[in-house]
């Protein structure tokens, strides 16, 4: 059983409001997350086929560059990966398990894990970012994109929550 | 010396690292690696992402203002999250959907991930899936996506008042938005 031994929201939320204001003044831009899944995608995609890759040309920006995987978010992408295991481990939080709604069988669950997977990584690249590149990044700077996204988001989500009841409860 | 800061490629990966490293450790204590908590917001149950993704947003622009004007650090040369609005209407939209159905969003998936929750490395391979999605039909999306541009147009600079006015009204909104989910949260526990 997990622990739920979480630390207060508002105390992580000043720790990760840090984090970003130092990467602000350290790095000059803010933190991101999904750039790194695409840039991965398409240096996978490079490796099977090069042609079908320099066909695509949403991916050059990632690929006509020296080294494509010696990139920032790329980068603090994999460090957000071994501070969360940490956070995972010291808390006793970590256990494989394959999490879902109380209701609902493992195959739907993996269908859903996979179909909202393909709505956020698609919705993303349109939005030019996610949760952390534009809303949190872009909110905290009060671009006008950080804040455009949050609210269509959170009403997206309210809407669609009412129609799926049953994903989640 | 004025910030941001210059480093070689090889520092500025470890540095990468580094804040990524506090990036996520935050993000699982603050409990954003559990689709149950990531979601609840959609269904009035729990308010941790809200709570800690404002009060971070606060923090930080609190912070980052607080540094220009002190000018230890060059807004000039922070590179401003760029506004499309549509696109960024449209994705937002889209996002909040495949953020419910998956109940993670890439930095909270990763998260999850790490927590050992298999049904996030679904999520992730699911994410790639989409961003060749998105390159694949880009001869179509372009016109859209490249549509409506302000630049790095800001709330203040676009409404034209000091930041810290918006900063101000966006902490009461913030404390207002708390002290609701708060009581909300309190009334649905006596009530269960």
């Amino acid at each position: 059983m997990e622990k739920n031994n979480f630390w207060s929201p508002y105390i992580a939320g000043i720790g990760l409001g840090l984090t970003l204001l130092a990467t602000f003044y350290i790095a000059g831009w803010g933190l991101g997350a999904s750039s790194a899944f695409s840039l991965l995608t398409g240096v996978g995609i490079k490796d099977i086929s090069p042609e079908y890759a320099s066909s695509l040309k949403y991916f050059s920006q990632y690929l006509n560059v020296e080294s494509p995987l010696m990139n920032w978010v790329l980068f603090e992408v994999g460090g957000l990966f071994i501070g969360a295991l940490a956070g995972a481990l010291l808390s006793g939080n970590f256990r494989l398990r394959f999490d879902k709604g109380e209701k609902m069988s493992p195959v739907t669950r993996g269908m859903t894990a996979f179909t909202g997977g393909i709505i956020i990584g698609f919705s993303s690249r349109l939005a030019r970012g996610c949760t952390s590149g534009v809303a949190l990044s872009g909110g905290a700077q009060m671009a006008v994109a950080g804040w455009i996204f949050v609210i269509a988001m959170f009403v997206s989500g309210f809407i669609a929550a009412a129609f799926l009841r049953r994903l989640w409860s | 010396m004025t910030a941001p800061l210059v480093f070689s490629q090889n520092a500025s990966l470890l540095i990468a690292v580094i804040l990524g490293i506090f990036f996520g450790m935050f993000l699982e204590r603050g409990g954003l690696g559990n689709p149950h908590k990531l979601t609840g917001v959609f269904y009035l149950a729990d308010f941790t992402v809200p709570k800690v993704m404002f009060t971070a947003i606060l923090v930080a622009a609190f912070g980052l203002y607080l540094l220009s004007d002190l000018k230890l650090l060059d807004m000039e040369r922070v590179w401003i999250v760029p506004t499309f609005f549509w696109p960024q209407i449209a994705g937002g939209a889209l996002f909040g959907i495949g953020f419910l159905i998956s109940g993670y969003c890439p930095g909270t998936a990763v998260a999850g991930f790490a927590s050992g929750r298999l049904d996030a490395l679904v999520t992730m391979i699911g994410i790639g899936a989409g961003s060749l999605l998105f390159a694949v039909l880009y001869p179509f999306v372009e016109g859209f996506y490249v549509s409506s541009g302000m630049g790095g147009a800001t709330l203040p600079k676009i409404i034209g008042i000091s930041h810290w006015f918006v900063i101000a009204f966006l902490v009461v909104f913030a404390a207002g938005m708390f002290y609701f989910m708060e009581w909300f949260e309190r009334r649905g526990r006596e009530q269960s």
